[in-house]
Protein backbone atom coordinates (compact mmCIF):
# COMPACT_ATOMS: atom_id res chain seq x y z
CA UNK A 1 0.00 0.00 0.00
CA UNK A 2 1.12 3.46 -0.71
CA UNK A 3 2.30 5.63 2.21
CA UNK A 4 -0.86 7.89 2.56
CA UNK A 5 0.62 9.56 5.64
CA UNK A 6 2.62 11.72 3.80
CA UNK A 7 -1.38 13.50 3.07
CA UNK A 8 -1.59 13.76 7.13
CA UNK A 9 2.20 14.55 8.55
CA UNK A 10 5.30 15.62 8.19
CA UNK A 11 8.40 13.08 8.06
CA UNK A 12 9.07 13.46 11.51
CA UNK A 13 5.77 13.47 12.99
CA UNK A 14 5.76 9.51 10.86
CA UNK A 15 8.84 8.97 12.37
CA UNK A 16 7.69 9.66 15.68
CA UNK A 17 4.33 7.73 15.17
CA UNK A 18 6.47 4.48 13.89
CA UNK A 19 8.98 4.70 17.21
CA UNK A 20 6.29 4.90 19.42
CA UNK A 21 4.79 2.14 18.17
CA UNK A 22 7.98 -0.07 17.96
CA UNK A 23 8.61 1.09 22.01
CA UNK A 24 5.17 -0.56 22.70
CA UNK A 25 6.69 -3.72 21.10
CA UNK A 26 9.47 -4.34 23.58
CA UNK A 27 9.67 -6.59 26.71
CA UNK A 28 8.61 -5.00 29.63
CA UNK A 29 12.14 -4.12 31.00
CA UNK A 30 13.15 -2.80 27.68
CA UNK A 31 9.78 -0.85 27.56
CA UNK A 32 9.98 1.01 30.69
CA UNK A 33 13.44 1.92 29.77
CA UNK A 34 12.79 3.15 26.19
CA UNK A 35 9.67 4.78 27.46
CA UNK A 36 11.87 7.14 29.78
CA UNK A 37 14.01 7.95 27.12
CA UNK A 38 11.46 8.58 24.63
CA UNK A 39 10.00 11.63 26.76
CA UNK A 40 10.34 15.09 25.78
CA UNK A 41 9.39 18.45 27.00
CA UNK A 42 9.69 21.88 25.85
CA UNK A 43 9.60 24.75 28.13
CA UNK A 44 10.11 28.20 27.32
CA UNK A 45 10.35 31.76 28.48
CA UNK A 46 9.49 35.12 27.38
CA UNK A 47 11.63 37.70 28.36
CA UNK A 48 11.12 41.73 28.78
CA UNK A 49 13.15 44.58 30.08
CA UNK A 50 15.95 41.86 31.32
CA UNK A 51 14.06 39.82 33.56
CA UNK A 52 12.08 36.04 32.51
CA UNK A 53 8.87 35.73 32.50
CA UNK A 54 7.54 32.24 33.51
CA UNK A 55 9.04 29.18 32.44
CA UNK A 56 5.91 27.60 29.90
CA UNK A 57 5.76 23.73 29.18
CA UNK A 58 4.49 23.29 25.09
CA UNK A 59 2.57 20.79 26.20
CA UNK A 60 1.66 20.79 29.34
CA UNK A 61 3.13 18.21 31.54
CA UNK A 62 0.57 15.61 33.24
CA UNK A 63 2.30 14.98 36.87
CA UNK A 64 4.10 18.09 38.87
CA UNK A 65 7.51 18.41 38.65
CA UNK A 66 9.69 19.07 42.20
CA UNK A 67 11.03 22.28 41.88
CA UNK A 68 14.76 21.80 41.43
CA UNK A 69 14.81 18.64 38.81
CA UNK A 70 16.03 19.41 35.44
CA UNK A 71 14.44 17.80 32.54
CA UNK A 72 16.89 15.49 31.64
CA UNK B 1 31.91 -2.89 -6.87
CA UNK B 2 28.27 -1.88 -6.59
CA UNK B 3 25.65 -3.41 -4.61
CA UNK B 4 22.11 -4.94 -6.09
CA UNK B 5 18.69 -2.89 -5.71
CA UNK B 6 15.96 -5.00 -6.41
CA UNK B 7 13.33 -1.78 -7.15
CA UNK B 8 14.83 1.39 -7.89
CA UNK B 9 17.28 1.84 -10.82
CA UNK B 10 20.86 2.02 -10.40
CA UNK B 11 23.44 5.65 -10.71
CA UNK B 12 25.72 5.04 -12.85
CA UNK B 13 28.77 7.54 -12.48
CA UNK B 14 29.64 8.90 -15.42
CA UNK B 15 33.07 7.71 -16.92
CA UNK B 16 35.20 10.59 -17.02
CA UNK B 17 33.52 12.24 -14.02
CA UNK B 18 35.33 8.70 -12.05
CA UNK B 19 38.46 9.31 -14.54
CA UNK B 20 39.09 12.35 -12.56
CA UNK B 21 38.12 11.50 -9.30
CA UNK B 22 40.57 8.19 -9.36
CA UNK B 23 43.82 10.90 -10.68
CA UNK B 24 42.74 13.06 -7.54
CA UNK B 25 42.05 10.68 -4.79
CA UNK B 26 41.28 7.20 -5.58
CA UNK B 27 38.47 5.12 -3.40
CA UNK B 28 41.44 2.20 -2.07
CA UNK B 29 42.44 5.24 -0.02
CA UNK B 30 38.95 6.26 1.05
CA UNK B 31 38.78 2.45 2.14
CA UNK B 32 41.55 2.63 4.77
CA UNK B 33 44.14 -0.52 4.10
CA UNK B 34 41.54 -3.31 4.54
CA UNK B 35 38.90 -2.03 1.86
CA UNK B 36 35.80 -2.21 4.27
CA UNK B 37 32.91 0.24 4.67
CA UNK B 38 33.10 2.69 7.39
CA UNK B 39 29.70 2.07 9.08
CA UNK B 40 28.41 5.18 11.24
CA UNK B 41 25.06 3.55 12.80
CA UNK B 42 23.64 5.90 15.73
CA UNK B 43 20.50 6.21 17.56
CA UNK B 44 19.80 9.40 19.94
CA UNK B 45 20.87 7.45 22.86
CA UNK B 46 23.28 5.47 21.98
CA UNK B 47 26.04 4.98 19.04
CA UNK B 48 26.46 1.50 17.93
CA UNK B 49 29.16 1.59 15.36
CA UNK B 50 31.27 4.70 15.29
CA UNK B 51 33.27 4.66 12.16
CA UNK B 52 33.79 1.07 12.44
CA UNK B 53 35.10 -1.23 9.25
CA UNK B 54 32.10 -3.61 7.76
CA UNK B 55 31.50 -5.64 5.02
CA UNK B 56 28.50 -4.94 3.84
CA UNK B 57 25.44 -3.53 5.37
CA UNK B 58 21.56 -4.52 4.26
CA UNK B 59 19.17 -1.97 4.68
CA UNK B 60 14.87 -1.58 4.62
CA UNK B 61 15.14 1.66 2.18
CA UNK B 62 11.26 3.53 1.87
CA UNK B 63 11.91 2.96 -1.64
CA UNK B 64 12.78 -1.12 -1.62
CA UNK B 65 15.48 -3.49 0.42
CA UNK B 66 19.24 -2.97 -0.15
CA UNK B 67 22.30 -3.82 0.28
CA UNK B 68 25.18 -1.60 0.63
CA UNK B 69 29.17 -2.83 -0.15
CA UNK B 70 32.49 -1.02 0.31
CA UNK B 71 32.09 1.96 -2.65
CA UNK B 72 29.10 2.28 -2.81
CA UNK B 73 27.71 5.01 -4.77
CA UNK B 74 26.49 8.43 -3.07
CA UNK B 75 22.86 7.71 -2.04
CA UNK B 76 20.22 8.86 0.75
CA UNK B 77 17.61 6.72 1.36
CA UNK B 78 14.99 7.40 3.85
CA UNK B 79 14.56 4.20 5.99
CA UNK B 80 10.79 2.63 6.69
CA UNK B 81 10.19 0.08 9.85
CA UNK B 82 12.86 -3.00 8.87
CA UNK B 83 15.91 -5.13 9.86
CA UNK B 84 19.12 -3.55 9.31
CA UNK B 85 21.70 -6.23 9.32
CA UNK B 86 25.53 -6.04 9.65
CA UNK B 87 27.87 -8.10 8.47
CA UNK B 88 31.01 -7.01 9.96
CA UNK B 89 33.21 -10.18 8.69
CA UNK B 90 33.11 -12.40 5.60
CA UNK B 91 31.40 -15.50 6.51
CA UNK B 92 29.81 -14.23 10.05
CA UNK B 93 26.28 -13.90 10.37
CA UNK B 94 24.73 -10.64 10.49
CA UNK B 95 24.13 -8.39 13.38
CA UNK B 96 20.61 -7.50 13.01
CA UNK B 97 18.35 -4.44 14.59
CA UNK B 98 14.72 -3.87 14.00
CA UNK B 99 14.87 0.03 13.44
CA UNK B 100 11.58 2.78 13.72
CA UNK B 101 12.76 4.99 11.28
CA UNK B 102 15.44 7.19 10.14
CA UNK B 103 18.15 7.61 6.99
CA UNK B 104 21.37 6.43 5.98
CA UNK B 105 23.24 8.54 3.89
CA UNK B 106 26.19 6.65 2.02
CA UNK B 107 28.96 9.35 1.31
CA UNK B 108 31.22 9.39 -1.44
CA UNK B 109 34.02 8.51 0.39
CA UNK B 110 33.21 4.95 1.31
CA UNK B 111 31.34 6.08 4.37
CA UNK B 112 28.08 5.11 5.96
CA UNK B 113 25.72 6.68 8.16
CA UNK B 114 22.50 5.56 9.47
CA UNK B 115 20.62 7.75 11.58
CA UNK B 116 17.75 5.99 13.28
CA UNK B 117 15.58 6.96 16.18
CA UNK B 118 15.00 3.54 17.77
CA UNK B 119 16.74 0.29 16.96
CA UNK B 120 16.76 -2.90 19.23
CA UNK B 121 18.19 -6.34 18.78
CA UNK B 122 15.33 -9.03 17.83
CA UNK B 123 15.32 -10.48 21.30
CA UNK B 124 14.05 -7.05 22.77
CA UNK B 125 11.00 -7.85 21.38
CA UNK B 126 7.79 -9.37 22.92
CA UNK B 127 5.28 -11.33 20.40
CA UNK B 128 2.46 -10.74 22.97
CA UNK B 129 3.05 -6.93 22.79
CA UNK B 130 3.46 -6.74 19.04
CA UNK B 131 0.43 -9.13 18.46
CA UNK B 132 -1.90 -6.55 20.61
CA UNK B 133 -0.41 -3.93 19.53
CA UNK B 134 -1.48 -4.90 16.22
CA UNK B 135 -4.88 -5.50 17.25
CA UNK B 136 -5.35 -2.02 18.38
CA UNK B 137 -3.91 -0.14 15.42
CA UNK B 138 -6.32 -2.57 13.40
CA UNK B 139 -9.23 -1.98 15.62
CA UNK B 140 -8.86 2.09 14.45
CA UNK B 141 -8.27 1.11 10.94
CA UNK B 142 -12.26 -0.75 11.23
CA UNK B 143 -13.37 1.83 12.97
CA UNK B 144 -15.50 5.74 12.13
CA UNK B 145 -12.27 7.61 13.19
CA UNK B 146 -11.08 10.43 11.15
CA UNK B 147 -8.24 9.84 7.82
CA UNK B 148 -5.73 11.27 9.85
CA UNK B 149 -5.80 8.88 12.79
CA UNK B 150 -6.01 6.10 10.24
CA UNK B 151 -2.98 7.09 8.33
CA UNK B 152 -1.30 7.17 12.37
CA UNK B 153 -3.13 3.31 13.18
CA UNK B 154 -1.44 2.23 9.03
CA UNK B 155 1.94 3.37 10.14
CA UNK B 156 1.39 1.23 13.21
CA UNK B 157 0.42 -1.29 11.45
CA UNK B 158 3.04 -1.42 9.03
CA UNK B 159 5.75 -1.53 11.98
CA UNK B 160 3.99 -4.23 14.17
CA UNK B 161 3.07 -6.44 10.65
CA UNK B 162 7.63 -5.93 10.19
CA UNK B 163 8.46 -7.10 13.16
CA UNK B 164 6.15 -10.28 12.97
CA UNK B 165 8.04 -10.92 9.85
CA UNK B 166 11.70 -10.47 11.24
CA UNK B 167 10.85 -12.36 14.24
CA UNK B 168 9.27 -15.09 12.15
CA UNK B 169 12.52 -16.00 9.89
Amino acid sequence: MSSTWREFMSWNKYTQVASRALRQALTETDRVAAEKRAAIGVRYQLWENGQGGEQKYVVPQAEPKSAGTPPV
Amino acid sequence: MFASRLSSSLRALPRQASAVRMARRGYAEAAGADGKLQLSLVLPHQSLYSSAGVIQVNLPAATGDMGVLANHVASVEALRAGVVEVIEENGQAGKKWFVSSGFATVHGNNTLTINAVEAYPLDNFSAENIRSGLADANRVLSSSAPESEKAEARIEVEVFEGLQAALAK
